[in-house]
């Protein structure tokens, strides 16, 4: 029996993931040629499958795969009630982002979601339409806004990309985004609001919640185990 | 969950045909920027939603008040009118099944507010009679507008009226708007030149400084929040900031919100509470005592209708009456409430008052098999 963990596939994720089980002692064995997407652990019942991040957190919802290194963030935005299909077993230190809100720098008058709050629920009658929000995560800016906000008169937009982009473009009044260091929102005149980090996410070791044999699950728990005592 | 009509849809629609109403139908498949406009972005996980082939969103109808009041305003028949449906409804629900049946009237553009609200309660009752004979109801009235009347008469400021206002309905944010307002939070600090030019309270050079801003920023200054919208509440939060809510305007907003009795007694206790607050709510509690008078005048079991202060919605378009009716220890088996605003805000040319009732056959139905 096997179990397979997921790695990034590129970049840097994939070099601290790979890093990161190196320092728990797992040697993951090369890849047999540079466009091949699988390997083994060395010693273990393990193979990695590599994909991309936002694809990891799609598998572990669906319980394709037993294990994933992939962002909190894409845990909670892409799996529909993600805390009974997948735990998150470690918190790797990379990969360091906050989701947050951002408005405009020019909205003086806007520091708080309670401000937001307000200006939202005026929007409507000063200009015939909702308060419109650009992001990429529509699930953890409804549960934000409106369950612990209270905040119910909003419209999302979907943005696929350069979100910060878009109060300039004309697109939205708002963004929802990720942001490691800030600069990005800087650069386009935005600030990030008080009590607006909506999620501190990080690079995680992911569970799929889901029946597997005794074995694979020693298996599971051997790896997990190493990495937590790396 | 079967989507059978109920055994007593017949009878529903009995109760619809002594009445003077149009048996309105309503396409299933609806455009979903409207409910997710007046409901707000929360609806969207508990509709169905799907696209048409040229990408519009689509969703199955996720209730009827919404499509019938676009449905005339499409037609442009004349007011008053009232519309009866019964038909599915279809929403994402942790219990329950996913389609359910609902019936209900829209009464749009009858002026006589008070007669409205009263026949509107009284058809929901008499609804819930003809199918639930044997079972004690209970009706539970709420008034948005006389709660705004009370903000109003305590002389609080506008940023303040608004926010409670809008809490109003849901007990936890109303207590925390309250909190915040008795207990403002620390100044916020200003660079110059704003720390200034509030002081000064020059709202035209606050909107030229914000205006320069927006431009160095490349935001247009007329698609979204203008210069002067934002210096204006810039100034306004400043005035806030040096004044609190005094501990007599919150004692008479709690004593206000704890107001619960028979409707025959209504009146009264609401006068009682003008008198001890000294203060007076004008043209909202005449036109409460009036519907009241009204709800009375048709009728119904007495001691089975009563008036909670602090009960309300949290939708923006409900502006006056508000009311559900259960069965003991039952959830809600009708809501309903006036939505004066709600026509305009879907796009009729004039404002047209409406209210109306949704009843739940699905709760009715388990509540026949019990006592079958």
């Amino acid at each position: 029996m096997t179990i397979t963990l997921a790695l990034p596939s590129k970049g840097r994720l994939k070099e601290e993931s790979l890093a990161v089980l190196t320092k728990a002692g797992m040697k993951v064995m090369p890849q047999t040629d540079e466009r091949s997407y699988r390997t083994r652990v060395d010693g273990l019942d393990v193979e990695i499958a590599f994909l991309s991040a936002s694809e990891i957190a799609r598998e572990l919802g669906n319980g394709t795969v037993d294990l994933g290194v992939t962002g909190e963030d894409l845990v909670r935005e892409t799996i529909p009630d993600w805390e009974k299909r997948a735990a998150i077993g470690a918190r790797l230190g990379f990969g360091r982002a906050d989701v947050v809100v951002a408005v405009p720098e020019a909205w003086l008058d806007v520091d708080t979601m309670a401000d937001l709050d307000d200006v939202a629920a005026e929007f409507r009658q000063r200009h015939g339409r909702r308060l419109r929000i650009a992001t990429k995560y529509w699930r953890l800016t409804q549960q934000f806004f409106s369950s612990q906000h209270g905040i119910q008169v909003y419209r999302i937009v979907e943005s696929l990309g350069a979100t910060e982009g878009a109060p300039a473009a004309g697109s939205a009044d708002v963004i929802v985004d990720i942001t490691s260091t800030g600069s990005t929102l800087r650069a386009n005149h935005l600030k990030i609001l008080d009590d607006g980090v909506i999620l501190q996410s990080q690079a995680c070791m992911v569970q799929a919640l889901k029946p597997r044999s005794t074995e694979d699950d020693a298996t599971l728990q051997a790896v997990l185990a190493a990495i937590n005592g790396r | 969950m079967s989507s059978r009509l109920p055994a007593f849809a017949a009878d529903i629609r009995a109760v619809f045909a002594e009445r003077d109403v149009n048996m309105t139908e309503i396409d299933v498949l609806q455009p979903a920027d409207p409910f997710l406009d007046m409901a707000g972005e929360d609806l969207r996980r508990r509709i169905f939603l799907t696209e048409s082939e040229t990408g519009a969103a689509l969703c199955l109808r996720p209730e009827f008040t919404i499509p019938v009041c676009l449905d005339h305003i499409a037609s442009q028949a004349g007011t008053p009118r009232r519309y009866a449906y019964l038909g599915e409804v279809f929403r994402q629900r942790r219990d329950g099944g996913a389609e359910f049946f609902q019936a209900g009237i829209e009464d749009l553009g009858e002026t006589d507010i008070a007669a409205a609200d009263a026949r509107s309660v009284a058809d929901a009752h008499a609804l819930l009679t003809r199918v639930l004979p044997d079972v004690t109801l209970t009706a539970t009235l709420g008034d948005q507008r006389l709660f705004e009347a009370v903000l109003a008469a305590l002389g609080l400021p506008r940023g303040w009226r608004t926010r409670l206002a809008r809490a109003f309905g849901s007990a936890a944010q109303l207590a925390t708007a309250l909190d915040d307002l008795s207990n403002p939070s620390r100044s916020a600090s200003y660079a110059e030149p704003v720390a200034s030019l509030i002081f000064d309270g020059d709202a035209r050079g606050l909107a030229a400084h914000v205006r320069a801003l927006m431009e160095d920023a490349g935001l247009s200054v007329s698609a979204g929040r203008a210069p002067d919208e934002i210096a204006q509440r810039v100034i306004e939060k400043a005035e806030l900031r040096s004044v609190r809510l005094s501990s007599d305007a919150l004692d008479a907003l709690r004593a206000y919100l704890s107001i619960r009795t028979e409707l025959e007694g209504a009146s009264e206790a609401l006068a009682d509470f003008e008198r001890q607050a000294g203060l007076s709510l004008g043209a909202a509690l005449e036109l409460f005592s009036a519907r009241a008078d009204a709800v009375l005048g048709h009728g119904l079991p007495r001691g089975c209708v009563k008036f909670d202060a602090g009960f309300g919605r949290p939708l923006d378009y409900y502006t006056g009456l508000v009311f559900e009716i259960s069965a003991e220890g039952s959830r809600p088996l009708v809501g309903g409430g006036r939505f004066d605003r709600l026509l305009t805000l879907l796009g009729a040319q004039q404002p047209i008052p409406g209210v109306g009732f949704s009843v739940w056959l699905d709760r009715i139905e388990a509540l026949r098999g019990d006592a079958a």
